[in-house]
This record gives C-alpha cells, sequence and structure tokens, in this order.
C-alpha cells in the first residue's frame, strides 16, 4: 500500500483529488487541510507521495515543498503541485524548490493518475 | 470522471455547497474592503483571502464543468491577483464592480444545473472587471531586495504575492526583521498562532517557513519575514519570548523610499456612470437573499466549550437545588418554594439547551459507510474477490467524535472480514454459495446506545483452530476448557493472529485487541458471533454521545465513583445468604439467571468495606449481551456530569474511563463499565 499526502484547502478539491486516486488499488490517502496538518502528518504517516496546492493559508505550498526539500526525512519523497494556472510564477519557483511535477486545476484525472503510477510504480 | 452517478451528485452538492460558503464570506470580506477603500489604508492579508477565494472558485468551478461560473472567477481572480499585487488601483469604484460580480457569481451558482445563464450580463460584468485593470505603474529594474540579505531559502519560497508584500514594507520604509522560532511539534500550530497574533499588532507578517527543527527531538523551526515601523528593541519588547530570535535584515530609515505609493495615480476615473446603473438593474430581477444549502460548517471544539459551558451550568443548577433543600430544611417554606420554581423552569430550559447542543454534534453514520464502502472496494479487488456491501440504518445519529473515533477500528474490522472471511470467488462456489460475498454494515439506535453490526457470509470463525494456536501461543493452558463463546473471544487478546500468512491489509501488527482498546476508548463494546462455514457478525456496541451523561453516583469503602446511567440495568438489595461460590467466583440468581458479582473494593484494591453487612447493594449494569454485579456500598443518587479525561498518566488505568466534577467542588472518577466486566469475565478480578 502507497500512501499519500494530499494537502489542500478546499474540502471538494480535496475529495475530488481523494477520490481519484483512491478509486485506484493500492493508494492510501492521507488528507490535510492546511500546510500545518501536512507538517504535522508528515512525520507520523509513512508518506510515499505528496500533493499540494500553493494558495493555502498559514503556511502556502511554496513553504511546505521548501520544508520537504530541506529536510532529511522527507527530501526523498516525490511532490506534485496542483494549483491554478494564474500563478505562473510561483509554479516555476515551486519546481525549483524541487516540486517533481505539476498539474493545473482543473486537474486531469486521467493525467493525475498517470503521474501517480509514474512516481509510485 | 467515471464512477456512479450518486457520488457524483453527491460532489456536486458539496461543490455548491463551498462555493456558497465562499461567496458568502467574500461577500463580508467586501464590505470590509469597502470600509478602507478610500483611505488606501486596507489590510493586505483581507485583499489575499478574497483573492484565494475566488481563486478556490474558480479551480472548483472548473473541476464540474460550470464554465460559466469558472470563467466569471477567473476574471474576478484576475482583478484580485493584480489589487493584491499592487498591479491594479483599489478605490470604491473597484470595490462596487467586486460586489457586483460577486452577486452574480452568487445568482449563477444557486442556478447551476439549471440550464439558465444570463449571457449578456456575464459579459457585462466582465468587462467592468477588466476596465479596472489598469496597466502596471512602472517598475524599477533594480530590485531593493538584493541589499536587504534575506537568504536564498527564504527568497526561493517566497510566492509572488509575498515578494510584492516585502517590496511594499521596503518601500514604505519599513524595518524589515528575520524572526527565527522553535517550536515542539506537538503544539506548534498554536505556538506560531500566538506569536503571529502578537506580531501583527506591530507590523506586517508577510511570509513563514517551516524548517526541520535543529535541537529538538520532535522540533519544528519557523522563519518568520516581518515588516514593522518599529526598531529592533521594540520588536523584541513586542515579542518577549525567549525561544525567538530576532534580526534585522534591513529596511529603511522613515522617508528613505523615494518611490511613490501608487495609490493615488488613477482615482479620479470614475466608471461607475457609465455601466453602474445598467447592472445595478440586472442585479435586482436577479438578488435572492434565499441561501442555497442552510448549513454551516462549526469547528467542533467551539461545540466542545459550548458543551463544557452547559456542563457547568448544569453543576450551578444543582447546587441551587442543593440551596432550595437547604432553605426548606432551615425553615423558609416559602423561600424554598419560590427559588424551588424558579430552579425547575432553569433545569427545563437547561435540559433543552443541552439537547440543543447535543444534536449538532450528532452526524448520520452514513458518513462512515461511505469510508467504509471504499475500503471493501479497494480491498476486494486487491485480494481478487468479489464483495457487495449492503448497508442498513445509514441515517441513525451519532455523536461526531465518536464517529472519526471508531472509524480506524471499522476500518481494520471491514478488512479483516474481506481478508479472512470472505472466501476467494472459485472457493464459494465449489461451497455452493454465490461467488459475491456480501458484507452487511447496519446501524440503529437501541436505547440510548448506536449497534453498528458488520456481518459477512465468509468462512466464519474455526473455533477448534483458535483455541489450537491460543494453547500453542500460551494464551490458555492445553487443560483449559472453553466454550466456543469464550474461545472465539480469544481473538480479542494482545498478540492473537490466526492468519498462517501475515496479509498485507490485516496483518500489519494491528490486532483485534487494538480494534478492541480503541471502541472500549470510547465507551464502546465490540463482540462477535460466528458460525464456521457461514459467516461472522461483528456488533459494536457505542454510546449516543460522550459529552454528557446521567450518572448513578455510588459510594464504595469510602470513596465516591459514577456508574453511566446508558449501563445501569437496574439496582436490587441483596442478602449475603444469598451469594452463592461458582469456581471460586461470587454469583446471585437473579430471575433465574447467573449473574457474576465484582466487588469494586478488590477489583480497585482500595480497603475499608466490610464483609460483614448483613445486606448491600448491587448494580446491574450491561454493555452489549454482558452483565455483571457490581457490589457497591451505598446509591448517592443520578446527576448529571461531564467526563474530563484525565490525560496521558491514567490511561492504562483499568476500569476508569475518567473523571467528573460533582457540584459540591468534589471530583469523582467515573467507572469504565465495558472495562470492568471484561476484566471481570476474564477473571482477574
Amino acid at each position: 500500500m502507497k500512501k499519500i499526502l494530499i494537502t489542500e484547502d478546499s474540502p471538494t478539491m480535496r475529495s475530488l483529488l481523494a477520490s481519484t486516486i483512491g478509486s485506484v488499488d493500492g493508494y492510501e490517502i492521507v488528507e490535510a487541510s492546511s500546510g500545518f496538518e501536512a507538517l504535522r502528518l508528515l512525520p507520523r504517516e509513512k508518506v510515499d507521495l505528496i500533493i499540494t496546492d500553493i494558495n493555502m493559508p498559514d503556511i502556502n505550498g511554496l513553504e511546505l515543498i521548501s520544508y520537504v526539500r530541506n529536510n532529511p526525512n522527507y527530501q526523498h519523497i516525490p511532490l506534485f503541485i496542483v494549483s491554478t494556472e494564474s500563478s505562473e510564477k510561483d509554479l516555476e519557483k515551486g519546481l525549483a524548490l524541487g516540486a517533481n511535477e505539476y498539474l493545473v486545476k482543473p486537474f486531469d484525472p486521467t493525467r493525475l493518475l498517470e503521474l501517480v503510477g509514474k512516481y509510485l510504480g | 470522471m467515471s464512477g456512479n452517478n450518486d457520488n457524483l451528485g453527491k460532489a456536486v452538492k458539496d461543490f455548491l455547497a463551498e462555493a456558497e460558503e465562499i461567496i458568502d464570506q467574500l461577500s463580508l470580506d467586501l464590505v470590509g474592503l469597502s470600509d478602507c477603500a478610500d483611505t488606501g489604508d486596507c489590510n493586505p492579508d483581507l485583499v489575499n483571502s478574497i483573492f484565494r477565494g475566488a481563486h478556490s472558485l474558480k479551480g472548483l468551478a472548473g473541476m464540474f464543468g460550470f464554465t460559466d461560473i469558472a470563467d466569471l472567477a477567473h476574471n474576478l481572480e484576475n482583478l484580485l491577483d493584480s489589487l493584491r499585487l499592487g498591479k491594479a488601483v483599489l478605490n470604491q469604484t473597484t470595490v462596487s464592480v467586486l460586489f457586483d460580480s460577486m452577486e452574480l457569481l452568487g445568482t449563477m451558482v444557486r442556478g447551476a444545473g439549471t440550464g439558465v445563464s444570463d449571457t449578456q450580463g456575464i459579459e457585462r460584468a466582465v468587462s467592468r472587471i477588466n476596465s479596472c485593470l489598469s496597466p502596471p505603474p512602472s517598475t524599477e529594474t533594480v530590485s531593493p531586495l538584493a541589499g536587504l540579505g534575506i537568504s536564498e531559502k527564504i527568497l526561493g519560497a517566497l510566492t509572488e504575492y509575498e515578494e510584492h508584500r516585502l517590496l511594499e514594507n521596503v518601500k514604505k520604509g519599513r524595518g524589515v526583521y528575520s524572526i527565527h522560532a522553535s517550536f515542539s511539534l506537538m503544539t506548534f500550530d498554536q505556538d506560531l498562532g500566538e506569536l503571529t497574533d502578537t506580531l501583527k499588532q506591530g507590523g506586517e507578517v508577510i511570509s513563514t517557513l517551516p524548517s526541520a527543527g535543529g535541537g529538538l527531538d520532535a522540533g519544528i523551526d519557523f522563519e518568520i519575514l516581518f515588516g514593522s515601523e518599529l526598531d529592533t528593541a521594540a520588536v523584541t519588547a513586542l515579542v518577549d519570548k525567549d525561544n525567538v530570535i530576532i534580526t534585522r535584515l534591513g529596511g529603511g530609515g522613515r522617508g528613505a523610499a523615494e518611490t511613490a505609493t501608487s495609490s493615488t495615480v488613477a482615482d479620479g476615473e470614475d466608471v461607475t456612470a457609465a455601466t453602474g446603473g445598467e447592472a445595478a438593474a440586472a442585479a435586482d430581477t436577479a438578488v435572492t437573499a434565499k441561501s442555497f444549502s442552510r448549513t454551516v460548517r462549526v469547528d467542533i471544539g467551539k461545540l466542545d466549550e459550548l458543551m463544557n459551558i452547559v456542563g457547568e451550568l448544569v453543576l450551578s443548577h444543582s447546587s441551587i437545588s442543593q440551596f432550595v433543600a437547604n432553605l426548606r430544611r432551615d425553615g423558609h417554606p416559602a423561600l424554598a418554594s419560590e427559588l424551588g420554581k424558579s430552579a425547575k423552569v432553569l433545569e427545563r430550559k437547561l435540559t433543552e439547551l443541552q439537547k440543543g447542543v447535543m444534536e449538532i454534534r450528532m452526524i448520520p453514520v452514513g458518513q462512515l459507510f461511505e469510508k467504509m464502502s471504499r475500503i471493501v472496494r479497494k480491498v476486494s479487488r486487491e485480494q481478487g474477490k468479489k464483495v457487495e456491501l449492503k448497508t442498513f440504518g445509514a441515517d441513525t445519529e451519532l455523536d461526531k467524535l465518536i464517529v472519526e473515533d471508531i472509524s480506524d477500528p471499522m476500518m481494520h474490522i471491514i478488512r479483516n472480514a474481506i481478508d479472512h472471511g470472505i472466501e476467494l470467488p472459485e472457493e464459494r462456489r465449489t461451497l455452493g454459495k454465490d461467488a459475491k460475498g456480501i458484507i452487511r454494515l447496519s446501524s440503529f439506535q437501541k436505547g440510548n446506545h448506536v449497534v453498528i453490526e458488520v456481518e459477512d457470509d465468509g468462512r466464519g470463525i474455526d473455533v477448534e483452530r483458535v483455541k489450537k494456536k491460543a494453547r500453542e501461543k500460551g494464551l490458555i493452558g492445553p487443560a483449559d476448557a472453553l466454550t466456543d463463546r469464550e474461545a472465539i473471544d480469544l481473538i480479542f487478546l494482545p498478540g492473537f493472529s490466526t492468519s498462517d500468512t501475515v496479509s498485507e491489509i490485516s496483518g500489519r501488527g494491528v490486532g483485534m485487541d487494538v480494534v478492541k482498546n480503541n471502541i472500549a476508548a470510547v465507551s464502546g463494546m465490540v463482540d462477535v458471533e460466528s458460525t464456521l462455514g457461514e459467516g461472522s457478525r461483528m456488533t459494536i456496541t457505542l454510546p449516543i454521545t460522550l459529552a454528557i451523561i446521567k450518572a448513578l453516583i455510588i459510594a464504595s469503602a469510602g470513596r465516591t465513583y459514577a456508574i453511566p446511567i446508558t449501563s445501569v440495568l437496574e439496582t436490587i438489595m441483596v442478602e449475603n445468604r444469598d451469594i452463592l461460590t461458582v469456581e471460586k467466583k461470587e454469583v446471585i440468581h437473579l430471575r433465574e439467571v447467573t449473574l457474576p458479582l465484582l466487588r469494586l473494593d478488590r477489583f480497585f484494591e482500595t480497603t475499608g468495606m466490610s464483609d460483614l453487612l448483613e445486606s448491600f447493594y448491587v448494580v446491574v449494569v450491561g454493555v452489549a449481551e454482558k452483565r455483571l454485579g457490581i457490589v457497591v456500598d451505598d446509591l448517592l443518587g443520578q446527576q448529571d456530569i461531564v467526563i474530563k479525561s484525565m490525560g496521558e498518566t491514567f490511561k492504562g488505568f483499568k476500569g476508569i474511563s475518567g473523571a467528573a466534577d460533582l457540584g459540591d467542588q468534589r471530583t469523582i472518577l467515573v467507572l469504565d463499565v465495558g472495562g470492568i466486566i471484561n476484566e471481570a469475565m476474564r477473571g482477574s478480578a
């Protein structure tokens, strides 16, 4: 079972992401409704993949990516950004910080599953 | 998205409810924006939060194919993005355009799915939005950030908006500080929240970057960028904390910024005159104050707080009642009767209040069932098994916290049922069963309890195999004779697993003992019945709520305890000579049934109770199918109590579920009836 952490402040978007990925065998979803919650979940759950939004209250997605990539415990974990295309500069920054992939909302479920499969095999 | 229509329908409903919440919040925020637009001194957080709302709305609407809504939200988001980045001017005209667009969005959300679309209205709104987008003011080529000495790490994680806010602070001649704080992982959100709240009193929190804690094992560090007019000493005094390091990075002496703020450049323009009237007319026909979904989301913590207050009021009420009784006793009957009347009214209203708060906490177990159906689909596919999930009584209501707490144990039970219970399709066919196994998930209310049953038509529990395994593991002696029921209960012992190969699903070291403990933690009980070859049934019995309960107050060995009334079946007076001893255990015969007795003083190893009494009280308690008579010294009456957890220290303490305050300032222990029954049945008491 591979564990995927979804960090997204919109409950509807979060459950859409969760049900898309959860519809496939072998993935277990852990949901965080804010960057803080993600910070708290990371040491508790052995996460295999992180999916994060950028625009969130408390800490934003870029700050979360920076945290993950600078922390020896998590820096190997593949990380996707799922955000809207409005913040192009932010997306670029996210990739520069070490995000592996990004998807633009409204995201394409098939593409999302492809990418998840690519990284989790 | 593929999948069934019900799920999709529900998802759309969720979207519409969330969309409406967002729009309601944005409309409120816009009122705040309109108040500060004239002075140009709006809180940047406010603009950013409105931006985020429009941003979420756009993403969501796009996912569900509501292109109209997505388009309008996109245009709004654009304008708000420019506003928060200082690329557009905030004035009353802009605010009124935002207001009108938000109202139109609300109308569209409420009418979503009807197929009716006000295309002209949308076009008009979009063109008004775009007219607010003034060309960006000339930007300096040299970034003033370079001289600030902010680390690459922080700069790299600044969003475009945060970068803009940083620049604004520098331009306004404020000092820029780096504030480093270390917190424990357990409490960082609260600690950080307090710190930022304090900081906001003296300036603007620009960004918050977390990093792995240096010193503490489970620690987390934060690097906060803070802009403020205060000097270093004043910031230090403001924060006043040891674990916080404050460094001034630079920024200005006041008035150093040469670039004028652009807020006055386009103030003269007024677009409202041209299009405002039209829009208002269009809005008139469409506006409705009626809300699409009549729900509010509430943090359960707030409900807990309310419940605590109700609990305290209940306590105050019992002291008033006590006072009434005292008055009567001391010869003030008139006064007593008057106060007594008021106390009765208070009691009635309190009961209603308590009931009301309790109802808010209730959610249908259907939400839990839905999660379980996902597990069933997933696990059955992994196992190559065919399983149909049938649910009954999804509308039975249960305390939200209990639902949360039993969701993990439920998941494990379901996984077990598929993993160990349901056979592979071929095997089922050979056995003459339908290739497709059935798991029935049903829920119903039974008195003050909610019962959840998980039933499968799989292979059932092989009692002989369970016994054999238990002997091998030394859980029972070679000569111990067990009934089938007792044998089945062995699966709840720590360290028991009959599965020969540890499967990836159920066998991750979480045994049924953990499931049982988790359920016991919410004062619940789990029972198993099984018929070999036909299937098993797990019955979980839960209290409806944990927040406030009626309890029977009893005394034993000079100590006072509370027994939740939901577990009390009756209280009886027993003569000493009626006690029989069967297999070294004390029992009595109660209406043809043998009832095991438990002496509370012996259970808790306290002293003080006399064995020589001729007769004594027995409180007959029961959870699920199990019965036990608890021998006590005295019955002190019934009372509403609020159970408070006693924290980690007492967690392993058997037989106690928490503590409660009595009206007279005394704190007493609340018995964990399920736990006591289990201990007693195991024979350790």
